[in-house]
C-alpha cells in the first residue's frame, strides 16, 4: 500500500507544468523520411537529451568532443533531440537526427541521415536563413557530406574552423556566407557526436 | 470477522470478474474526468487568450468578425487593409485609454522546410503596445528605441526557433533587410512566444504599406459603457468591431453547447458502468445465494447484508474510480495534444485542465454511483430467506 501511495505521488509530481528547452524535430516526419531515406518503410521517434541521458558529465564529454562550449541561451543540457529510427520492414536501417545551430540571421537546423555505422549518407538543412542560402541547400552542397562520419568529422576544430582530412575538401558554395558554411560544420560535428553518445556508443 | 472483511474477501474471491467490473468503472471516471476536464481548460485557456490580448476591442476593415478574430488570434494576417488615419481619428476620444496600430504581413521564406514556408511580422506601436501588453515580461533586452527602428523583439518561442539573442541580426526573406534583435521575451503561454515584432512604422516601410494598418487594439478606460462606445464606432465607415468581450461570450456560447454533448457522453458512459455493476454484484448474489442463506441462519440480520452487497459496491467504485482518475490526471497532457490535434482552433495553454478538486469531484460522483447501484443487489441479498436458500440449493 506504501509502494502504490509512493508512486502516485512520484506521477503526480512529474505532471507539472513545466518549460522545456524546444528540440528539431522534421516539419512532416512520414513525408521527411520517405524522401531522405528512400526504401525505408517505417520509423520510430524517440526523444534524447543530454541532461537525461547522462546530465552534466555526459556535457563534458560531448564538449570535449565537440573542441567547443555548448553555449547561448539555447544550447543547453535539456534540449531534447529527436531520433528517428529507419526500418525497412523489420530490419532497423539506419537514423535520421538534426540538431538547432546559430547562424547568422537566425537558427540552422541541420539533419544527417546515417547508416548503422554512423556515416553519413544525406544531408539536410530543413532550415536556413541568408541570402545565400540557396546555395547551400543545393544537392552538390550537401553531397559532400556523404560517406563522412564522426572519425573525419573529429578533425575539424569549431573554434578555430580549421579542419584536416575529408572535411578540410569540403568547399563552401557560398563564401560571402561563411559564417553559415563554419555553423554548418560545427553543427554537422554535434550532430554526429550526439548520435555517437545516444546510439553508437551504446550499441 | 467484520462485514467489510467478509465484502473484501468476495470481490478477491472472484479476481477475474472484480478486475474486470473495476476496469470497467475506471474507464467511466477517465472519460469523465477527461471531459470535465477539457471543458474547464478549453474555457479558461480561451479566456486568457483573449484577455491577455490586452484590449477590449479591435478595429478591422470590414469583414467576418470571428474569422478576423481567429485570424488575430492564430496570429495569421488581417483580412483586408485600414488606413491609419482611422485610429488617429479615435485615439482622442475620451474612452480610449490607449491604443495600438496593428500590421501583420507575411514573406514567403523559400529556405524553411523542404518547398519553402511563410514567415510573418506582427508591426505594434513601440509607444503603446507595450503599456497594454504588462504581462509580457523580458528575458533578455528591451522594446525598441523609437516608432522607426529596424529592431525586433521575439517572442520566446520564436527566439528559440530562430536561436537569437539580443544584438543578433534577422533577415526579412525576400526583402534583403536586416532588423537588430533588442529583446527576447520571456515564454507567456500565449501566442505572443511565437511572434516577430517590429515598430508599425518600420513594417509599413519594409512592405510598401505607408499609411495602412491591419488593425487597432483598443483599450478602454474603466467604467465605460461598452455598448456605447461600441456604437459609436460602428459608425466608422468600413471598419468591423470586434468586441473581445462578444468575441469571448460567442465562442463560449458554442462552447456550452458542446458541453451538453460532451456530458451527454460522460452520462451514458457512466450508465454504462453502472450497469455492469449492478450485473456484476447480483450474479455474485445469486451465486452465493446459500453462503447469505447460511450466514443469516447464523444470526446475521438483513441490515449486515445489505451492508455487505453494499460495501462491495462501493470498494469496486472507489478503486474503479481512483484508477481512472489517476489515469485521467497523468494523460490530461497527451490527452491535451490528441486533443489539440483534432480541433481545428484550439487555445493556447492547456486544452485539459484537471486539478485535485476536479478529482475529488469525480470521485466522489463515482462512489455515490457505486452507493446507488448496490441497493437493489444488496435489497435483493438481504431479502433472502435461510430456509428457501438452503433448500433450493439442495
Amino acid at each position: 500500500m506504501k509502494q502504490i501511495f509512493l508512486s502516485l505521488i512520484i506521477i503526480l509530481a512529474y505532471n507539472g507544468t513545466t518549460f522545456a528547452a524546444t528540440g528539431c524535430d522534421l516539419n512532416d516526419p512520414d513525408r521527411d523520411v520517405r524522401r531522405l531515406f528512400p526504401g525505408s518503410t517505417g520509423y520510430k521517434t524517440d526523444y534524447v537529451s543530454i541532461d537525461k541521458k547522462g546530465g552534466e558529465k555526459l556535457l563534458s564529454v560531448v564538449e570535449q568532443k565537440l573542441g567547443d562550449r555548448f553555449s547561448g541561451l539555447y544550447e543547453t543540457i535539456d534540449v531534447p533531440y529527436t531520433i528517428y529510427t529507419i526500418f525497412r520492414g523489420k530490419q532497423k536501417v539506419g537514423y535520421i537526427h538534426g540538431v538547432n545551430q546559430k547562424g547568422k540571421y537566425g537558427g540552422i537546423q541541420v539533419f544527417l541521415v546515417l547508416n548503422m555505422k554512423g556515416t553519413i549518407m544525406n544531408f539536410y538543412y530543413q532550415k536556413l536563413t541568408g541570402r545565400s542560402a540557396s546555395r547551400l541547400r543545393t544537392a552538390a552542397f550537401g553531397k559532400q557530406f556523404v560517406g563522412l562520419s564522426l572519425a573525419d568529422f573529429m578533425q575539424y576544430d569549431p573554434v578555430s574552423g580549421k579542419a584536416k582530412g575529408r572535411v578540410a575538401v569540403i568547399r563552401n558554395h557560398a563564401p560571402d556566407a561563411e559564417n553559415d558554411f563554419k555553423a554548418t560544420l560545427r553543427g554537422v560535428k554535434k550532430n554526429l557526436i550526439l548520435m555517437n553518445v545516444f546510439v553508437y556508443g551504446n550499441n | 470477522m467484520k462485514i467489510y472483511q467478509i465484502a473484501y474477501k468476495n470481490l478477491f474471491g472472484k479476481k477475474v470478474r472484480s478486475t474486470l467490473t473495476i476496469i470497467g468503472i475506471a474507464l467511466s471516471a477517465w472519460v469523465l474526468a477527461s471531459l470535465i476536464g477539457f471543458n474547464r481548460g478549453y474555457e479558461s485557456s480561451l479566456s486568457r487568450d483573449i484577455d491577455n490580448m490586452g484590449f477590449q476591442i479591435i478595429l478591422t476593415a470590414k469583414g467576418c468578425p470571428y474569422e478576423a478574430a481567429t485570424l488575430m488570434l492564430k496570429g495569421g494576417t488581417g483580412l483586408k487593409y485600414l488606413p491609419e488615419k482611422v485610429a488617429s481619428d479615435i485615439a482622442s476620444d475620451k474612452e480610449v485609454k490607449r491604443l495600438s496600430t496593428m500590421l501583420m504581413q507575411a514573406v514567403f521564406d523559400p529556405n524553411k522546410g523542404e518547398s519553402g514556408g511563410i514567415m510573418a511580422y506582427q508591426g505594434v506601436d513601440p509607444a503603446n503596445y507595450p503599456q497594454m501588453k504588462t504581462y509580457l515580461k523580458f528575458k533578455q533586452g528591451k522594446w525598441f528605441k523609437n516608432q522607426t527602428a529596424y529592431e525586433a523583439v521575439l517572442g520566446y518561442e520564436a527566439a528559440e526557433l530562430e536561436q537569437r539573442e539580443v544584438g543578433d541580426k534577422i533577415l526579412i526573406p525576400g526583402k534583403n533587410i536586416e532588423l537588430t534583435v533588442v529583446g527576447i521575451l520571456q515564454r507567456s503561454g500565449t501566442q505572443d512566444d511565437g511572434t516577430i515584432f517590429i515598430p508599425v512604422k518600420t513594417v509599413q516601410k519594409i512592405f510598401g504599406m505607408e499609411g495602412k494598418i491591419t488593425g487597432v487594439g483598443i483599450q478602454v478606460n474603466q467604467g465605460v459603457d461598452m455598448a456605447k462606445f461600441e456604437e459609436k464606432l460602428y459608425k466608422l465607415p468600413d471598419v468591423q468591431v470586434v468586441s473581445m468581450a462578444q468575441v469571448k461570450q460567442t465562442i463560449l456560447n458554442l462552447v456550452s453547447t458542446a458541453r451538453v454533448m460532451v456530458l451527454s457522453i460522460a452520462v451514458i458512459a457512466i450508465i454504462i458502468s453502472m450497469v455492469g455493476v449492478i450485473n456484476t454484484i447480483l450474479m455474485s448474489v445469486y451465486e452465493r445465494f446459500r453462503e447469505i442463506g447460511i450466514l443469516k441462519s447464523m444470526g446475521a440480520m438483513p441490515r449486515d447484508i445489505f451492508f455487505m452487497i453494499w460495501i462491495e459496491t462501493v470498494i469496486l467504485c472507489s478503486i474503479g474510480g481512483l484508477i481512472g482518475n489517476t489515469i485521467a490526471y497523468v494523460l490530461s497532457k497527451i490527452t491535451g495534444i490528441i486533443v489539440r490535434s483534432i480541433l481545428p482552433y484550439a487555445p493556447t495553454g492547456d486544452l485539459v485542465s484537471i486539478d485535485p478538486g476536479l478529482i475529488i469531484t469525480t470521485s466522489l460522483t463515482i462512489i455515490v454511483i457505486g452507493f446507488l447501484s448496490g441497493i437493489y443487489p444488496a435489497f435483493k441479498a438481504a431479502r433472502i430467506r435461510p430456509i428457501e436458500s438452503i433448500r433450493k440449493e439442495d
